[in-house]
């Protein structure tokens, strides 16, 4: 792989990454499973179980349709005080599996803000993706957040 | 602070059906309650027997404010004993969870074997014949402090106190044969949740036991028909009211009474795009989808559809506190089945499309009685007065009004 491939390569997934903070930031949650394979796999681990290899999910979608689902629960179903998210993400590391499919490794913090001002670190943790890339541009795959923390305050509902 | 000493607050002469608020914010109270509740004749929730399968392996947990060890000892039997070094009292595991074969203080190496007992501190004899312990030291009078642990069908719980009736009888007939369904063969931990929870502790038990909010409150039940009140199930009672069970069979879905109500939880325009979420096998023969079982004081034992998992509160102060899950299947899961339960995962836990709600609704109530007076009190009379088990209707409260009699009587209020 050449150096301008991978300068090209690394372009194409900070904006995709780019893509996903900003629909979730900016409460465009309808945009979020667009940028994921029909067939993928969203999953938020805790590190307490990811290290200990304990399948439990905090949050697992298994298509796209779940992710869509998720946001329906979240627009229509379920009760909770408004939020928003800040994410900051970095360290972006790539790991090409073959021309079209890259796994990339990145850190993330997210500030969680309620309605009365409240603000908190909620959670950081590190992306474990898996990114095809095709004409269409590049999408996840797969996306593991696995949160450092073993303990979520209150209830999450907002995909990290 | 003992019984005997005058009420911290006279409570409402209705009874069970009222519950002061001040009992869910005051300080005081709840140092009572750490006495005569979590040190008085109950028997705390600790752990699986499964996740301590060999000599050695322990798990840390707490009873109330209390840090404990359980651990299994070299016989094979249970052991359960308060974390803290008889010397300066430093915690002596500092992990969830782990493998030891004596518990070694950091501080100054005080060390104890699996059952608490002191085996030595470094330096009893001084240096050179100078400094050291006295020569009346007894190590045998600084062991770890004694929990009464007893297991049944595989869960471990504790006491602090002598008086406590056994286990079995403690969780009574019906409680115990529940016990004994779902926990009828091996079980496999499949993962851990942890929820910090902004309201007190009695606010969270209530709502675990409560069947009227259930298919309310929680719209995903209601909409995808999981839960409703027009479902056969009932409300099973025991030990006077200290532990219940609400429970309802999917199957006997009777169509009506929710839609045209205006009740929010029936969304007619929802439906999920991968219905694959709700994927399900009948795996009781009893035709119960969905039970949650509450033992006083603050363990809750659910299934919900393939969704199995206990649940252990720990109180972290008037207004906050810890919810522990730990979610399981059997060791004979198939892979669909196991593939199941994860995928409903989605249901439960801090991020649950049932259980998102109940993470913040105690919340709202904590923050809604701040300032309330002495004369301020919740109302529960869904169902009438009594506290009694009921089949066919789950509109009631009884389960709530039966953890307030095992409250009051504890607590002498």
């Amino acid at each position: 792989m050449t150096v301008m491939h991978d300068e090209r390569l690394r372009r194409q997934i900070e904006a995709l990454h780019t893509r996903y903070i900003h629909a979730i930031d900016d409460d465009r949650l309808e945009d979020w499973p667009a940028l994921f394979t029909e067939t993928c796999l969203y999953k938020i681990i805790t590190r307490e179980n990811f290290d200990q290899g304990l399948p439990l999910a905090v949050m697992e979608c298994r298509s796209r349709g779940m992710m869509l689902d998720r946001v329906t629960g979240l627009r229509r179903i379920n009760v909770f005080e408004p939020q928003r998210y800040l994410h900051q993400i970095s360290g972006l590391t790539l790991d090409p599996i073959d021309d079209h499919r890259v796994n990339c490794r990145s850190n993330y913090l997210v500030v969680r803000t309620m309605a009365d001002g409240t603000m908190t670190l909620f959670s950081a943790g590190v992306y474990l993706d898996k990114v095809i890339l095709d004409d269409e541009g590049a999408k996840f795959e797969e996306r593991i957040v696995v949160a450092d923390s073993r303990r979520i305050e209150t209830l999450l509902v907002i995909p990290l | 602070m003992m019984k005997n000493e005058k009420p911290l607050l006279d409570w409402p002469a209705a009874g069970v059906t009222r519950a002061p608020y001040k009992v869910m914010s005051d300080p005081q109270i709840y140092a009572w309650e750490q006495q005569n509740i979590f040190r008085g004749p109950v028997w705390n929730y600790l752990c699986l027997e499964a996740e301590i399968p060999e000599p050695g392996s322990y798990r840390t947990t707490h009873i109330g404010d209390t840090p404990v060890i359980v651990v299994r000892d070299k016989e094979g039997g249970i052991q359960a004993m308060v974390n803290r070094c008889s010397h300066k009292g430093a915690l002596l595991c500092v992990e969830a969870g782990g493998k030891r074969q004596a518990f070694t203080c950091l501080y100054h190496g005080w060390a104890y074997d699996l059952h608490g007992k002191l085996l030595g501190v470094p330096f009893q004899h001084g240096i050179g014949g100078h400094g050291g312990m006295p020569a009346d030291f007894d190590l045998c009078q600084h062991n770890l402090e004694h929990i009464r642990a007893e297991s049944f069908q595989g869960l471990v719980f504790g006491t602090f106190s002598t008086a406590a009736e056994p286990l079995e009888t403690y969780l009574g007939p019906s409680m115990a044969a529940h016990l004994r369904r779902v926990f009828h063969k091996p079980v496999q931990v499949l993962g851990y949740h942890h929820q910090v929870l902004h309201n007190n502790w009695k606010l969270y038990m209530e709502n675990s036991r409560d069947p009227y909010h259930a298919t309310i409150l929680h719209t995903f039940y209601a909409t995808f028909k999981l839960n409703r009140l027009t479902m056969d199930g009932g409300v099973t009672i025991d030990h006077e009211g200290w532990h219940s069970m609400n429970f309802s069979k999917g199957a006997t879905l009777r169509e009506g009474n929710y839609e045209g109500t205006g009740i929010r939880s029936v969304l007619e325009d929802v439906g999920l795009a991968d219905p694959s979420l709700l994927e399900r096998r009948q795996e009781f023969h009893d035709g119960i989808t969905v039970a949650v079982q509450s033992i006083f004081p603050t363990c809750v034992n659910q299934q919900i559809y393939n969704t199995l998992a206990l649940r252990q509160l720990v109180p972290q102060g008037p207004g906050r506190a810890e919810l522990h899950w730990t979610f399981f299947g059997y060791t004979d899961d198939d892979p669909d089945l196991r593939q199941m339960r994860l995928t409903q995962s989605n249901l439960i836990g801090p991020a649950g499309y049932v259980s998102i709600d109940d993470g913040v609704i105690g919340e709202y109530v904590q923050r809604g009685i701040a300032g309330s007076g002495m004369e301020s009190s919740a109302v529960m009379e869904m169902g009438g007065h009594e506290i009694a088990s009921t089949t066919g209707s789950r509109a009631t409260e009884a389960p709530l009004r039966g953890f307030w009699s095992g409250y009051r009587s504890l607590m002498g209020l």
